[in-house]
């Protein structure tokens, strides 16, 4: 992440949605706050730790919530097979068989969300587009009304439309593809991966996204998450490729330190 | 690429909408008269193909695997780099069980300038203070900041290098140094060291067309600064799709798909 003086994203677009507003009458201006335009997520955001720390003394989240999430027979069967290096049953750095570390192959959605670094929102009025610093992996949610495409054979990033429900974007995310983890400490998921996302900025410098998680061959009921991210004005992203992570240590030694900004 | 009408199209006369409106505002009402293909330039956000407007290199390639048809001016250490790069493209190419392009055998990021020349389409988005170029290809971007800011070296050599830029009228200039000497600079092999030092002029030359001027500037592997030139047409009904360099899993379909003209 990269500091640097950019608060310009709200402003810019209020200045547009304020030429708007000269045609209602003048009288409501509220001055005080900031106040963003209805359905305005833009900014660089940080994923904030406002839950309860998880086990181990860890500072970052691996998962999407701390209760283990109901899994079937098979997803405990591939959590099982799944060795990660974090978490509460982590393996040595030498013998995981996380997808990502060995080969940097995507990290996927949701997991991307999970490594700790931010993410850039940006949009436009037929997309919501999420940038990710961490191997430079998108999240882009169609809002233009479109359908699924599902033409395009399973995906890392799976195929996302998204609608406004007031000042809640709803967004439904299918077709993925088997090759990577929910989360980084092995969560399983299948092909018939379907998430439902609900993104909101209650106020100018947080936003929230309640996930739910339905998977019925790996989970035997749906199942849901809640991430709070923080606005960071001053930030913007860097690039950072897993392929530039040397060791396995390092990335160990970074995360269980606290960010530093 | 996806195609779908209202995306682009949208986004592109909200766009227009909202910078007309605003800047009537300050003006007297009478100029609004605007033809179908009035512009902002300054605004270069939308879809973008390259367009192939230039001579068919060799061998009947469809595609374009290099900035230029001129051979650039290498040095003595650039051309020992060249003729060590085994591309599977090109005048020189080699079979695809012995090529060593970097890309292929771990799928390592393209890098800049070389991901403008696989055949997939760009997305430029805006957001404040920087303009960013998304490729379809691999999910790499390419980050020109406008706000001012100077180069920050302290990142470290990068893939797509640390960009910065502004306008000059109708141009956007945009400088990018700070490369690391994993990528090639092209497909077909040539090279580059950690100086390079890249200059692109972007303009929008009408609604539908685009144009970027690359000056290459790297004193290790070039006795001088060469330059090309990459047209762009709008893609108005088409938007990115997912294209991770994982999911292609032979060379051979790379090799058949990309010899077959584009839809």
């Amino acid at each position: 992440m990269r500091n640097h003086s950019a608060l310009a994203a709200a402003i810019a677009l209020s200045f547009c949605m304020a030429v708007f507003a000269q045609t209602k009458p003048q009288a409501e201006a509220p001055k005080s706050a900031i106040v963003d335009a209805p359905h305005d997520l833009s900014g660089v955001w940080m994923l904030d730790h406002t839950r309860p720390l998880t086990v181990v003394e860890r500072f970052w989240m691996y998962e999407l919530t701390a209760e283990e999430p109901p899994m079937t027979p098979w997803g405990r069967a591939q959590y099982d097979a799944s060795k990660s290096s974090f978490g509460t049953r982590s393996y040595p750095l030498a013998e995981t068989n996380d997808p990502i570390y060995h080969v940097c192959t995507p990290p996927g959605y949701p997991r991307v969300i999970l490594h700790p670094f931010p993410l850039q929102i940006i949009q436009s009025s037929a997309e919501v587009i999420m940038l990710f610093e961490y191997d430079s992996v998108r999240h882009q949610i169609f809002t233009d009304g479109r359908a699924h495409d599902t033409a395009l054979g399973p995906l890392w990033m799976g195929d996302s439309v998204g609608h406004w429900e007031g000042d809640t974007l709803v967004a439904d995310t299918v077709n993925f593809n088997t090759k990577t983890w929910l989360d980084r400490v092995g969560h399983p998921h299948s092909d018939a991966l379907h998430l439902v996302e609900r993104i909101r900025r209650p106020n100018h410098f947080h936003l929230t996204d309640d996930i739910t998680v339905e998977d019925p061959k790996a989970y035997t009921r749906p199942w849901t998450a809640h991430l709070d991210f923080l606005l960071h004005p001053k930030w913007t992203l860097a690039e950072l490729f897993c392929e530039d992570q040397d060791t396995f240590e390092d990335i160990e030694n970074n995360e269980i330190k606290p960010a530093a900004k | 690429m996806r195609n779908s009408f209202v995306g682009v199209v949208v986004a592109l006369s909200a766009a227009l909408i909202c910078a007309a409106t605003a800047s009537a505002q300050t003006q007297t009402p009478s100029e609004s008269s605007k033809s179908p293909a009035s512009f902002d330039p300054h605004d270069l956000s939308g879809v973008w193909m390259q367009d192939r407007p230039r001579m068919i290199t060799v061998l009947q390639r469809y595609w374009i695997y290099e900035l230029t048809q001129e051979e650039p001016p290498m040095t003595a250490w650039g051309e020992a780099q060249y003729k060590a790069h085994k591309s599977s493209y090109g005048t020189h190419s080699y079979p695809l069980a012995e090529t060593n392009d970097p890309v292929y055998g771990s799928c390592s990021p393209p890098g800049f300038p070389r991901a403008f020349f696989h055949a997939f389409p760009l997305q430029i988005v805006n957001a404040p203070g920087e303009v960013i170029m998304l490729f379809e290809w691999d999910s790499v971007r390419h980050q020109i900041f406008t706000d001012g800011r100077p180069h920050d070296t302290s990142l470290g050599p990068l893939w797509m290098g640390d960009s910065v830029g502004h306008w000059d009228g109708d141009t956007l200039v945009a400088d990018t140094v700070n490369f690391n000497d994993k990528t090639w600079l092209d497909r077909i092999g040539h090279p580059h060291s950690e100086a390079l030092h890249v200059i692109e002029h972007i303009r929008r030359t009408d609604h539908d067309h685009l144009q970027d001027d690359i000056t290459i500037d790297d004193p290790k592997a070039y006795t001088r600064p060469w330059t090309g030139r990459i047209v762009f047409a709008l893609k108005p009904k088409w938007t990115l799709a997912e294209e991770f360099c994982e999911d292609i899993h032979s060379f051979e379909n790379i090799e058949n798909q990309e010899t077959a003209p584009a839809k």
